[in-house]
């Protein structure tokens, strides 16, 4: 589909600008936010009107716009992008009972605000959109990615996935029952109730056609909306009949499993129908669940290609030890939308 | 690359609930603006709207939604989409086979319900039966359950640009092999979040949108909704082709979060690329539906894009927004369906509220209904963040 | 309170509700221009003050025309929120 260049992440653990994944970040509570957000580099009119989504984002990409001058779009992936200052402008139609109201809330509550933002400061004038359906948010900005380079081959473009906890949206998804009462991510996976941890984070990418310099490929990606194991395991079969030629493996299994003792069944039916030495990981304890997280899962598997280094808290089943080239990433949000990514060392 | 073609429409908006019953206001020149009805607002008789004529209860009884939590959003996108189906004679095997994609766009959400956002958003103890119900993604998820769509689903947010982008999201799906029939919307419904929204931007329009006036004042806001059914040459042959898609355009103004730049850097390259992409020239284009909100800023930026592409030679252009106010996520959708009815019927429908022009650009919209040779009609739609995007529909 | 005292207040209030990062109340001039070249302050930023004029000193402000008028600088907004206020 496309190789993966330079890459930046914000989440809970010491990802930027420095990685740092050995060292373990712990929360105490059902929320893991990302650490303090450096915004040095953003000029103070416009940092002043951004939410925190916003921010996350455009201090993501900063680096990245400053490595590659040139490029020819911006392509996020956020379900909630500007939630923050939607909630805040619904406070104010209330508590003013709709009078007169500040728009800059207004203006920044919409999901487009970090494409958006990206392309103002960086004079971006190309393809600019954002993708926002939840838990395949991210997944549908890299098809769009995909096809965007199978239209321009000659391209570069920014891709991302981007989603915060605010307060309000982190109040909705608890009563919907998507977040456990009180937990940490150490326990994440052993806990045997319903419900995650909410994370959040920003996870940016520069991709193009050009092998040269990249450090993975990612060679397909198959989504699909079901409930139901057994078609799951057909998409599944066929995702790899498709995409992986008979002489390679997978090194490498990243589950997307979040302790949700809903969905578990989903991960453990594709570890099982899996070759037996496979080794296989998981991340969600370090990122936090939220609806773009697959996104950090892309960004983790490029890094552990690009390091050849596998966090041993990642770990979750260890089989012969070798080289990681080859990586199969499974998610699924909240049981009904799954996604499979197949990437592989450049 | 493969032709993408327009098998089926469904639309809802102020002026009917069907592709007949718009196409029939757009040709009388009626206009569906009026006071609110259908929900309490500060504004709802100081301001006109775009509303459609049916609660809430209505729309489920027409509609047989027993379901909870369904937002007005959904029901509008779920009336449209039933239509298109139709029209396009897409068996429920056709709608679920794994080469049938749904992308649907959106601004509003579930936050149509703005005032039990509120309550859900500051509530500790339980959540109302539409807590799962506000993001954008809601609408699209109802009807990918309903009907069990198992290709690409998609929701896309570039605010008012937001159903061109949609369109465009799914004829290249097509177009790039990733499926082979795509289902494609736009929805919104009124909501007091955005009457407050854009009330507090003071870009409402104290009487009826004026779209390329001198005097405009502002915009009304819409309600609505418009699916499009895109087949492959290969599964369209045979059916009725309503138009290909020809070209489209996405890029960016880079200015400002809520205004377009002095000379419309952004609506000048969505209109050239979509030309470039549609590799037509300015000539070839016979009609533009306009993005032409009515306020200040658009219209006359919009007018100076036009000018510099087109020069001297400026095809035949409405705002439809002059009929139906601005529907927002599912502009793009509704103007779509607009195009189709310009080309399909080849014809030309009159723009609403129109004096003289502005000054500084002299553009002048069509003021009435004729018949006419239509083969290439380009659609705009514009956004907050400086979202821009262009479509082309060519006749068959 | 004095006209000084209210051009302190006011620049404070501004800053406050701008979300000013890094300007301080002697950083703005009472004659420099809010807008453009000034300040750099933009279109929405004075629908902001219209808010804030109502919000702090009760004065309605309907036609945004009307404003560009009084959000010159500090000067001409204290000199029409000593003859306008309400509150």
């Amino acid at each position: 589909m496309f190789y993966i260049h330079n890459t930046t992440c914000i989440s809970p653990q010491i990802t930027f600008p420095e990685v740092d994944l050995d060292q373990l970040i712990s929360c105490t509570e059902n929320k893991f936010y990302t650490k303090e957000i450096p915004s040095t580099d953003i000029p103070p009119a416009i940092l002043r009107r951004m939410g925190r989504a916003v921010k996350l984002g455009v201090v993501a990409s900063i680096p990245l716009l400053k490595l590659q001058a040139q490029l020819n779009g911006i392509i996020i992936g956020s379900a909630n992008g500007g939630m923050e200052d939607c909630i805040k402008f619904l406070n104010q139609i209330i508590d003013y009972e709709e009078g007169v109201l500040t728009p800059t809330n207004f203006v920044q509550s919409t999901s487009n605000a970090i494409a958006s933002q990206l392309g103002f400061i960086s004079k971006n004038q190309g393809y600019n959109i954002t993708h926002v359906h939840r838990g395949l948010a991210f997944e549908n900005a890299v098809l769009d990615v995909a096809m965007l380079l199978q239209e321009n081959p000659k391209h570069t473009y920014l891709l991302g996935g981007i989603d915060e906890i605010a307060d309000y949206n982190f109040n909705i998804e608890y009563l919907c029952g998507y977040i456990k009462k009180n937990s940490s991510n150490l326990d994440l996976y052993n806990s045997k109730t319903s419900g995650s941890i909410a994370g959040e984070g920003a996870a940016m990418f520069v991709i193009n056609n050009k092998h040269e310099g990249a450090v993975s490929e990612l060679k397909a990606l198959k989504t699909i909306h079901t409930t139901n194991e057994k078609e799951l395991v057909n998409v599944f079969e066929k995702f790899i009949n498709d995409n992986l030629p008979e002489n390679k493996t997978i090194d490498l299994f990243l589950s997307g499993e979040n302790g949700d003792i809903r969905y578990e069944q989903y991960y453990k039916t594709i570890e099982s129908v899996m070759n037996s030495n496979v080794s296989i990981a998981h991340y969600k304890h370090l990122s936090g669940e939220f609806q773009t997280a697959s996104a950090f899962a892309l960004w983790v598997s490029n890094y552990i290609i690009q390091t050849q280094k596998l966090p041993l808290n990642m770990l979750k089943k260890q089989t012969v030890k070798k080289n990681i080239n080859t990586i199969l990433l499974y998610n699924n949000y909240q049981g009904y939308q799954h996604s499979f990514m197949l990437l592989e060392k450049a | 690359m493969a032709k993408v073609f327009v098998t089926g429409v469904g639309i809802i908006t102020s002026l009917g609930d069907s592709f007949e019953a718009n196409r029939e206001g757009l040709k009388e020149g009626q206009c569906g603006l009026g006071p609110l009805k259908n929900f309490s607002t500060k504004y709802a008789n100081s301001l006109l709207f775009g509303e459609i004529n049916l609660s809430d209860t209505q729309l489920k009884d027409l509609l047989n939604v027993k379901e909870s939590g369904v937002s007005r959003t959904s029901l509008l996108a779920l009336h449209a989409f039933n239509q298109a189906i139709v029209d396009a004679e897409l068996s429920m095997d056709k709608i679920s086979n794994a080469a049938t994609a749904l992308i649907i766009a959106n601004t509003v959400g579930g936050m149509c319900l703005t005032d039990e956002l509120y309550k859900d958003a500051n509530q500790k103890n339980f959540g109302s039966e539409y807590i799962a119900s506000y993001d954008c993604a809601a609408t699209t998820v109802f009807l990918q359950k309903k009907f069990n769509i198992r290709g690409v689903v998609n929701t896309i947010n570039t605010a008012c640009s937001s159903s061109a982008n949609a369109i465009m999201y799914g004829t290249r799906l097509i177009k790039n092999g990733y499926a082979e029939r795509v289902i494609v919307g736009g929805t919104d419904a009124l909501a007091k979040f955005t009457i407050n929204g854009f009330n507090s931007l003071h870009i409402l329009s104290s009487g009826l949108c004026a779209p390329f006036d001198n005097n405009r004042n502002g915009l009304n806001l819409g309600e609505g909704a418009a699916f499009l059914v895109l087949e492959t040459e290969k599964n369209s042959l045979g059916k009725k082709r309503y138009a290909e898609v020809t070209g489209y355009a996405n890029t960016n103004d880079a200015f400002h979060p809520s205004t377009l730049s002095e000379n419309g850097t952004g609506p000048f390259s969505a209109m050239e690329k979509v030309l470039e992409q549609a590799s037509l020239k300015p000539s070839d284009i016979d009609f533009i539906n306009t993005h032409g909100t009515g306020t200040e800023n658009n219209d006359v930026v919009e007018s100076k894009a036009m000018i510099r592409l087109f020069k001297d030679k400026m095809p035949a252009f409405t705002s439809t927004k002059s009929n139906i106010g601005h529907t927002l996520g599912a502009a793009g959708a509704i103007e779509a369906v607009y195009c189709i009815l310009n080309i399909l019927h080849q014809e030309i429908y009159p723009s609403l509220n129109f004096k003289e022009p502005i000054v500084d650009t002299n553009l002048i919209p069509e003021q009435r209904y004729y018949e006419t040779e239509l083969k290439n009609v380009m659609s705009n739609s514009f956004g907050f963040g400086g979202n821009c995007s262009s479509l082309i529909f060519s006749k068959v | 309170m004095g006209t000084l005292e209210l051009k302190q207040e006011l620049k404070e209030k501004i800053i406050q509700f701008l979300n000013l990062i890094e300007v301080k109340p002697e950083d703005i001039k009472d004659d420099q221009p809010l807008f453009g070249e000034g300040l750099g302050l933009d279109s929405i930023d004075s629908i902001e003050l219209i808010v804030l004029l109502d919000r702090t000193y009760g004065i309605k402000i309907k036609d945004p025309k009307e404003g560009r008028k009084i959000l010159v600088d500090i000067n001409t907004m204290v000199d029409y929120i000593e003859k306008n206020r309400t509150k």
